[in-house]
């Protein structure tokens, strides 16, 4: 969710600027796309369908999870010359290396999970438990990487009550300007001959 | 019918490369943003 805010508010600037400056708003050119189609379907099918994630083991969930960021990666890499992508590589690979330390998945602290749920809710959780989607229960001393792990919280005064982690920040600034840099400058390229499009340089 | 098909004819006619290129974008930030990061909310604790 705060991840999708971030992308929603990049394409709201990019578009601003670009409706500003006079020029259509012309969106960054990825390269071999299927690759994230190919990494997001494990993790979706394990972690959010609810059939398969009920009968789904943990050791199922890691494997799909670890083979998903893996090809995320090379979707990165691939695209890595796109401004903000570099940003974004850096949050996946940072998010990457507190997963694969820790078991697979992301660690989150007692007093960060209890920040988000009710104290009678967290005393049925032990260490090693799975937390949220992607989460794992651990205390700080059982965590490597500690620094890596989702403890950072939204300030008190909004409502909406999220964990994340740096290599989150990361991605959510990446994944702003990769859509919010259209407006900022503008490329002229080749232009289809069914494109209405004017481009001012 | 013919009208229905026009309608749709024209409407296929406004979509250009610039919209498909836009969507495809969107949904593939979406899916690497959704994969790739890892927050924790209140919503779904445990398995």
């Amino acid at each position: 969710m705060i991840l999708l805010i971030a992308l929603i508010a990049g394409l709201i600037v990019g578009w601003a600027l670009s409706h500003w400056r006079g020029h259509i708003y012309q969106p960054p050119e990825l390269r071999s796309e299927w690759l994230a189609f190919s990494a997001f379907l494990p993790q979706f099918t394990i972690l959010y369908l609810p059939y398969f994630r009920a009968r789904a083991s943990d050791r199922v969930s890691v494997i799909c999870l670890m083979a998903s960021l893996l090809i995320f990666l090379g979707f990165a890499w691939v695209n890595r010359r796109m401004p903000g992508m570099r940003i974004l590589l850096l949050g996946l690979a940072l998010n990457f290396t507190v997963m694969a330390a820790n078991g697979g998945f992301m660690p989150i602290s007692p007093q960060t999970a209890g920040q988000l749920v009710p104290g009678e809710v967290l005393m049925d959780f032990q260490p090693g438990d799975r937390f949220g989607v992607k989460d794992i229960y651990l205390t700080p001393q059982e965590t490597r990487f500690d620094w890596l792990a989702d403890r950072f919280l939204l300030p008190g005064w909004i409502s909406y009550k999220v964990a994340f982690s740096l290599g989150d920040v990361f991605i959510a600034i990446g994944a702003f300007y990769i859509l919010a840099q259209p407006g900022l400058f503008h490329i002229k390229r080749e232009v289809f001959p069914h494109d209405h499009v004017t481009n001012i340089s | 019918m013919n009208k229905t098909l026009a309608l749709l004819v024209a409407f296929a006619h406004k979509i250009n490369h610039q919209h498909i290129q836009l969507a495809l974008v969107l949904i593939s930030l979406t899916m690497l943003v959704l994969g790739a990061g890892a927050p924790a909310d209140t919503g779904g604790t445990g398995r």
